[in-house]
């Protein structure tokens, strides 16, 4: 049974239910990136390519697993067309991300932008890694299976990812404060 | 035994980000208890993670969310992003349990045994924090509510506090509330219990022209996060989250 036939054999309904994640999609896009443009282009092929190859989803649990591969694997596409012969999951291409956007000029405080370029500083295996465990809440088999790589690797990349992004925001973390005690736990 | 050498950071990434089963967080969760370093390295993962989540907000109107209204409520301001932080950091990892599916069985039981375990019967106050639209989740809420009222030993005076913001705060909204029926007879039923809705979640929503009318005998707090963490931990009132 593929996707097509989960939703009821409806390509409209695939295609409204492709439309609800575009939002999703597109801000994880926006964490690997960093370009608005490039993000949006990324989304529609994703989205384009979802289309395509419905027929290869079996399980509706994994519909967003699926479609996040599939945006990992145009993200990666997107990086081997700039960065010949490169280890792909080292690369740290900060200095051609982050430029100026509709969105850091509407939002955002001085501390989102700078946890943003703290993020997009990571090199992009960490990057990816971050991104979909806290903005998508992922499960680690499932960044795995997006990743396509071991569990193990989501779990180190997670780690070198938040040792990174301390040493970088370390005055913007919260510290304990006193009286801890009065905060109960009930389980 | 000291936890401080052998609990590593991608086990406590695992905590952090709910990967651990209930017998690993159980370990975490009681070395926590007597190791203020753990406890600082936690706080740090979790603001990290949360200081990750405000700067990437979702957009407005998006829909298809993997767990629905919540996340559609980043960011909230920035003092409340710090606010989170400060509860994040020393008390996420106490709620942390609770955003993992738990039966109410089993949460009423913890509930009970609190109140059970504390003999020494100084008068405890109960702050209930309701971040969330999830029916179920207000439910239990409520349940966990009535629970702390009406168990409370002879003589005992309890005050419960239900403080509700972001997409809880439908909880307390007349015409969008699932529970005003049972509200209405639990603060009939039991004059100590007070309701608290938070003045920036109103503010927001009537700013995107949505009309807040609140339960009857809502007060309204300007801020659920300083309530709690300005006013109530202060007075040594208890935390819970659901």
């Amino acid at each position: 049974m593929n996707i097509l036939s989960f939703l009821n054999c409806n390509p409209r309904v695939l295609r409204e239910r492709l439309e609800q994640c575009r939002q999703r999609l597109y801000r994880v896009a926006l964490s690997w990136c960093g370009d608005r443009a490039l993000s949006e282009d990324l989304v529609q092929e994703t989205l384009a390519k979802a289309l395509k190859s419905c027929s290869q989803l079996r399980e509706q649990a994994r519909f967003d697993s699926w479609l996040f591969t599939i945006m990992n694997n145009c993200w990666h596409d997107h990086l081997r067309r700039r960065h010949d012969h490169m280890d792909i999951d080292e690369l740290e291409d900060y200095h051609c991300v982050h430029s100026v956007t509709p969105e850091d000029e509407h939002s955002q405080s001085q501390i989102v932008q700078r946890v943003r370029a703290a993020i997009a500083r990571l090199p992009v295996g960490q990057r990816e890694v971050l991104t979909l465990v806290d903005l998508e809440e992922f499960s680690y088999a499932e960044v795995a299976g997006i990743l396509e790589i071991p569990v193990g690797t989501v779990m180190s990349r997670l780690c070198r990812g938040r040792q990174a992004l301390k040493g970088e925001l370390r005055e913007l973390m919260p510290r304990e404060v006193a009286e801890p005690a009065r905060i109960r736990r009930v389980k | 035994m000291n936890h401080v050498s052998t609990i590593s950071d991608e086990f406590l990434n695992a905590l952090v980000d709910d990967q651990l089963a209930a017998p690993e967080r159980d370990e975490i969760l009681q070395a926590l208890n007597g190791d203020a370093a753990l406890r600082e390295r936690l706080c740090e993962l979790r603001g990290l993670k949360q200081l990750v989540q405000h700067a990437y907000p979702q957009p407005p109107g998006s829909a298809g969310l993997r767990d629905g209204f919540r996340r559609a409520w980043w960011p909230q301001s920035l003092a409340a992003c710090f606010a989170l932080l400060m509860v994040g950091g020393m008390a996420g990892w106490l709620a942390h349990g609770w955003r993992t599916p738990i039966s109410e069985g089993q949460m009423m039981g913890a509930l009970q045994a609190l109140q059970h375990n504390d003999f020494d019967a100084k008068p405890v106050n109960y702050v209930v924090h309701v971040d969330t639209a999830n029916p179920v989740r207000l439910k239990t809420a409520l349940d966990e509510t009535e629970s702390l009222l009406s168990n409370k030993k002879a003589g005992e005076k309890v005050q419960v506090e239900i403080v509700a913001n972001g997409p809880g705060l439908n909880l307390l909204r007349e015409g969008a509330s699932p529970y005003a029926q049972r509200i209405a007879e639990l603060q009939s039923k039991y004059p100590n219990l007070a309701l608290m809705a938070c003045g920036q979640t109103i503010r927001k929503l009537k700013k995107a022209g949505v009309n807040v009318e609140l339960l009857p005998h809502t007060k309204i707090t300007p801020s659920a996060l300083e309530q709690i963490i300005s006013l109530r931990l202060k007075q040594h009132w208890v935390y819970i989250k659901v």
